[in-house]
This record gives C-alpha cells, structure tokens and sequence, in this order.
C-alpha cells in the first residue's frame, strides 16, 4: 500500500516528490552492554542502523582523557531502529550510548525526543545512574526498565529503586529486551509518561 | 522495484558491514563475557571534514538538524544528479524516497554531521527540501495517541527484520 505508484504519478513519476512522514523518536538508555540495541532490534522493522551521535564529555576524575581540559566532544557509534506508525508518522529509537565514568551530554541526539527508557542491569547498577540523573535534569519523560536476563531480577524493585534514588513518580519495570512485545510494552509506559504530562501541561489547573 | 531506485554504491556490503558493527552490541546476553570498552567510532580525522570544506554543523546562527529530520530530494536534485558528484550525488540519489539525517548518514557511512552540512548546501542549492520537525510535536497529544496506538498494533514477536526502509 505504503509504495504503490498512483496512476497520476504517469509521465511525471521521476519527478514526484513524496511527502515525507512526520518523525518521532524515543531515546534508549543505559550503560554498556545493558541491552539497549538488543531491545532496539527487538522492536525495530528494519535491522538496526549505526551511526555516530556527537556526545559531550564532561570528564571526571581520574581518567587517561582528563589531560584534556574541560569538555571534549567524542563520537560514538549509535544504533536505532524505526517503526512506521502510519504512512505518515515514523518513530525512531535511538539507543544512546553511555559510559559510567563520565557525564555525558546527549543533546544531539536527546533534543525533541518524547521520552526515554533508560535500562538496568541491576548487577551493574552504577552504569545507568548517568542516564537517570540525565533525564530528570533535562526534563524529559522516562521510565527504568530493568532487564531481566532469563526472567531474573536479583533485586527487589523497591531496592533497586532505592539504590537509584528514582523518583515515586517515574515508572519502574522489568522488561525482557529479547520480546518484541516486552519492549513494546516497556516503551507504551514511557509513552505514557509523556501523555499524562502533555495533557496535564494542556488542562489548566 | 522502480529502475533507479536509490541504491548507495556498493549498498549490500555497507549494510552487512554495519550490521557487523552493531554486533559488538548485540551481544548483550553474554553477560557472562568480559566486557570491552564502549566501542567508539572515531572517523578518520581528516576525511569527513575535507567533505564539508572544513565547515561543521550548528556553528552558525542555526542549531544543528535533528537526527530524525527528514530529507527528501526535489524534483531540480533529481535532475542536477548528473552534475552531482561523490556524496552529494549520493545522498541526493538516496533521498528519492524520504530518509532521516541519521539513516542517510549510516547507509552511506558518512559522519553524521557531514550529512547535515551537506544536506543543508545541497537544500540551499534547491536539490533538497529539509523538513525540520516542530519542536511542539512533542507535547502533541494528538500526536501521541497515535503513537501509542501503532506501538499497541505491534504484534508479541516480529519476523525477520527487513535489511533497510
């Protein structure tokens, strides 16, 4: 349906020009090796892509890099799938990439998004804190998906919640980054996140 | 498939070069493997910025393009591609269909912001209509909806994953 030539099209076919859908996007978040391309791909309709997001690093404490001073801009490989809504609206899911050493500045990247998912693996709890502490400062929408490999969670979610110092009001759930239908689920949460605050941003007080 | 269907040179092996790469990644259920550092992409130093004549993006007035803003090439692109050469002719060529700034940038393995610079001279030159998304879709709550009822229609488990878009 989507890339069916219409009869009008005729001579003038080279020429049309398709009107391009509108894009939207999600961010995918968390430390390395957390699952963040595995549950892009789980969702994804096209093989994730890779491509390299500009990220700013904010260096901190010791660390070979921290001869250079201040920030310094590295580029990192990014991976993101797409899943078309409908003719004319595409998500994107851009999973950011992260190291637990550093601050890290995903504007680039992070600017526009409706939410985020940021991922745990609650044996590395550390390597997500960046990305906690990255969507609450930017205000954006989040949930925390702790994944759990082969349906174990070795804590329990209030710990867990407690370790990351998460707020009440942001989601906290465990997904399977395998399930297609896992992550679907992990990203209507987050989606809803961002729903509730559209519409209460929307209906005066 | 239309004749001159926007295929980047050499498209198959890019795709599967890629897809290698993103391997690296993918192994995340071996969680039991000693984990290598975040494997960065640092592109050769020289080249992408050779490409754009030393210019790079959002150093003017104007914020860099988004990741998922959409290009599409005009009917002049399509029919200056003859004139075009190397990556301008490609992503010209690659823009028959729409793409996002950062599906350009990984089918033609270009830098990210080589892609915008070059997207943003070959839209000056009228080759290309840059479509930058509103920043209000994302307090849309029309908009919303609708993503979280095409999310809901994504079935429990995919087939096997077409190789692009």
């Amino acid at each position: 349906m989507v890339s069916v030539p219409s009869p009008t099209h005729g001579a003038h076919s080279a020429t049309a020009v398709e009107e391009p859908p509108l894009p939207v996007k999600l961010v995918i978040a968390g430390g390395f090796g957390v699952g963040k391309t595995t549950a892009v791909g789980a969702i994804s309709e096209i093989r994730p892509l890779t491509t390299e997001a500009l990220i700013t690093e904010v260096a901190a404490g010791v660390d070979d890099l921290t001869h250079t001073p201040g920030k310094t801009t590295t580029t990192v490989a990014m991976d993101f799938g797409v899943i078309t809504i409908d003719p004319k609206l595409k998500l994107y899911l851009f999973g950011t990439p992260g190291q637990d050493r550093f601050g890290f500045m995903w504007d680039d990247v992070v600017e526009g998004a409706l939410g985020g998912l940021v991922i745990v693996d609650t044996r590395r709890l550390d390597d997500c804190y960046a990305a906690v502490d990255y969507f609450e400062h930017k205000d954006i929408p989040f949930a925390v998906a702790i994944n759990a490999f082969d349906g174990e969670v070795q804590h329990d979610l209030d710990e867990v919640r407690w370790a990351l110092d998460i707020s009440e009001h942001v989601p906290l759930i465990v997904f399977d980054a395998r399930e297609t239908g896992s992550v679907r689920d992990a990203l209507l949460v987050v989606l809803d996140v961002a729903l509730s605050r559209a519409q209460s941003a929307a209906a005066p007080a | 498939m239309v004749a001159g269907e926007p295929v980047p040179h050499d498209a198959a092996a890019h795709e599967a070069a890629a897809h290698e790469a993103a391997g690296h990644e993918a192994e995340d259920d071996a969680r039991a493997a000693p984990e290598p550092p975040e494997p960065a992409v640092r592109a050769s130093a020289v080249r992408p910025f050779l490409l754009t004549a030393g210019r790079v993006s959002g150093s003017g007035a104007a914020p860099p393009l988004p990741v998922e803003t959409q290009i599409v090439a005009t009917p002049d692109g399509l029919s200056a591609l003859r004139s075009l050469t190397f990556e301008r002719r490609d992503i010209v060529a690659a823009c028959r269909r729409p793409q996002s700034v950062a599906e350009l940038a990984a089918r033609l393995h270009l830098h990210l912001n080589v892609v915008r610079v070059l997207a943003e001279d070959l839209c000056a030159a009228g080759y290309l209509a840059v479509h930058v998304p509103n920043a209000g879709t994302v307090h849309d709550i029309s908009v919303l909806r609708r993503v979280i009822d095409g999310l809901r229609a994504v079935p429990d488990s995919r087939g096997s994953l077409r190789d692009s878009g």
